[in-house]
């Protein structure tokens, strides 16, 4: 990762390179947060052997970088990671998880929680950027105390061989959530599940996803919102079938537990347009340079 | 010669659409192509830049003397052929700006310091996506700023004229008489009601029907003054009938 030294946590393999605090953030590898703190076990899911453990307790005036990366050849990585947010801090992250070579045919496994609590806010933009013959599981639980906002993007831009994502958010009273879930998939099998839980009266909640499949890829979207409380939530599920031998299949569900919230979806697949193929080529564009424009901006969110 | 397209005959879905057209252009000339709705005019502009819904069945088209008949649309945009389109679809997502930017970067031109943007595009309009919710007077100028930013040396415009109104169409001929015509760009203006004519008296004006030019004329005065009276039908085999 370009600019390493800014980055709280980078960690390639299985051997964290680069660790830093600072006097607002305190950033430890998940084993050792697990030791000091105990508070801590009540959200990592295990003991942890791998993953990092990032804790805001001011504003901060630059965002926190964390980089998991491979390296070499069939490495497995198998991590636990806790992000919190104090409470009324304001924070900023951007995740990257990447493959730093191609063919290293590795394993990233993440179990994740982020918990924003009371009036804590988070922008945390999450970039994947893999190689064709790995393997990847991540799955994070975002806990939003009373009154908390999250702007959630996670972005895949260069897809694995295989992927399996499962995020839920869970929403307290007056807490609100913005997720964008974007993944361009070339000869992937992806298969996203993401909860919105509306736990408490007037929490509000908005997923969109933007899935683009091209040759090769089979992509599966199973989206929920659940409104336990009177509060709304929206689920925006489009998918951009590029290939005839790709495959989109997208399954948004809502499911309404209290006679006041006002839950609603959207869902549809698309191909891309031959019109505005052609019209971008009639600009000097390729068929391919104007194929990836439609696409980029297809995922634009 | 620019432009030779010779004995074009074009089907879509087996039916003839462009029958046996012919239509020479020299450089730096501006020609006008008028006829009624549905006459082929559209037709023939993205036949020119080899729209792939269009099977062209018989005849040719050179381009500074070769043969573009089969050449991929981006080959043709990138020898210098433009068009700006009457209904441009949007494309969600993709901003004017960076639109722009990839023309530049193909064509090696300065969209940024052309006058039209400078006058004429907000920086907040070229942030949006192209397109996308312009009223039809945003998309005319879009257009024309991305024609200019192709560096033409035929630009095409179909029914620039249409749906604005007088003054803008004065000021839309202005500038692409000082940014095209002056420059020794050819401009081919496909337009059904003629209006941008008289802004920018192109040196021959065809006026096609049913699919075929039926006739050639270089007093577009008199070709419009011939339709109004008479209608496109009398426009017969190169000639009008004289006036009364």
């Amino acid at each position: 990762m370009r600019n390493a030294k800014k980055v709280n946590y980078l960690q390639i393999d299985n051997t964290i390179e680069h660790i830093v605090s600072r006097p607002e953030v305190e950033v430890l590898p998940a084993a050792a947060a697990w030791q000091k703190y105990k508070w801590t076990r009540e959200y990592f899911v295990r003991k942890p052997k791998e993953g990092y453990f990032i804790w805001l307790k001011d504003n901060s005036a630059s965002p926190l970088l964390s980089c998991v990366s491979l390296n070499k050849k069939k490495v497995e990585q198998s991590l636990d990671n806790l992000i919190v947010i104090e409470k009324g801090v304001r924070g900023e992250m951007r995740g990257t998880c990447n493959v730093l070579k191609k063919d290293l045919a590795g394993i990233h496994q993440a179990r994740g929680v982020v918990l924003l609590k009371e009036k804590a806010a988070l922008d945390y933009k999450h970039f994947h950027s893999w190689g064709e013959e790995e393997i990847i599981h991540p799955s994070y639980n975002f806990i939003l105390e009373k009154e908390a906002r999250l702007n959630y993007l996670y972005k895949n831009v260069s897809s694995p061989k295989q992927i399996e994502i499962a995020t839920s958010f869970r929403l307290s009273k007056g807490a609100s959530a913005d997720v964008k879930i974007v993944a361009d998939c070339q000869k992937t099998t992806m298969h996203l599940r993401d909860t919105l839980v509306l736990a408490g009266d007037n929490a509000k909640g908005q997923i969109s996803l933007r899935l683009a499949a091209r040759e090769g890829s089979n992509v599966t979207a199973d989206s929920e919102i659940i409104a336990e409380k009177e509060a709304k939530g929206h689920l925006d599920c489009q998918g951009l079938l590029i290939s005839d031998k790709a495959e989109i299949s997208l399954t948004p569900a809502l499911v309404c537990k209290n006679k006041k919230s006002q839950i609603t979806h959207e869902a549809s697949i698309g191909k891309v347009s031959e019109e505005e193929l052609h019209y971008l080529k009639t600009r000097g564009l390729t068929e391919s340079e104007a194929l990836k424009l439609i696409v980029n901006g297809f995922l634009e969110l | 010669m620019l432009l030779e397209i010779k004995n074009l005959t074009v089907t879509i879905e087996g039916k003839n659409v462009l029958d046996g057209i012919n239509l020479k252009m020299k450089k730096g000339e501006v020609q006008a192509l008028l006829g009624p709705n549905a006459s082929g005019k559209s037709t023939l502009c993205q036949v020119l830049l080899g729209n792939p819904k269009y099977k062209v069945k018989k005849g040719k088209i050179l381009f500074l003397g070769k043969d573009i008949t089969k050449l991929s649309t981006s080959g043709r945009a990138q020898r210098g052929i433009a068009l700006a389109y009457q209904y441009p679809p949007a494309v969600e997502g993709v901003t004017l700006s960076h639109l722009l930017d990839k023309i530049s970067a193909i064509r090696k031109s300065d969209w940024q310091n052309n006058g039209l943007r400078k006058e004429e595009f907000s920086d907040s309009f070229l942030k949006r996506a192209v397109n996308v919710n312009f009223s039809g007077g945003e998309k005319k100028m879009s257009e024309l700023l991305q024609v200019l930013s192709l560096k033409p040396r035929l630009a095409i415009f179909d029914e620039i004229d249409s749906g604005l109104d007088l003054k803008r169409i004065k000021k839309t001929a202005e500038i692409i008489k000082k940014e095209l015509v002056e420059q020794g760009i050819a401009v081919l203006f496909v337009t059904h009601s003629g209006d941008i004519l008289k802004f920018l008296n192109p040196d021959l004006t065809n006026i096609m029907l049913k699919g075929k030019i039926i006739c050639q004329q270089q007093d577009y005065k008199k070709v419009l003054r011939t339709i109004k009276r008479c209608g496109y039908e009398k426009c017969k085999k190169g000639k009008l009938p004289s006036d009364r």
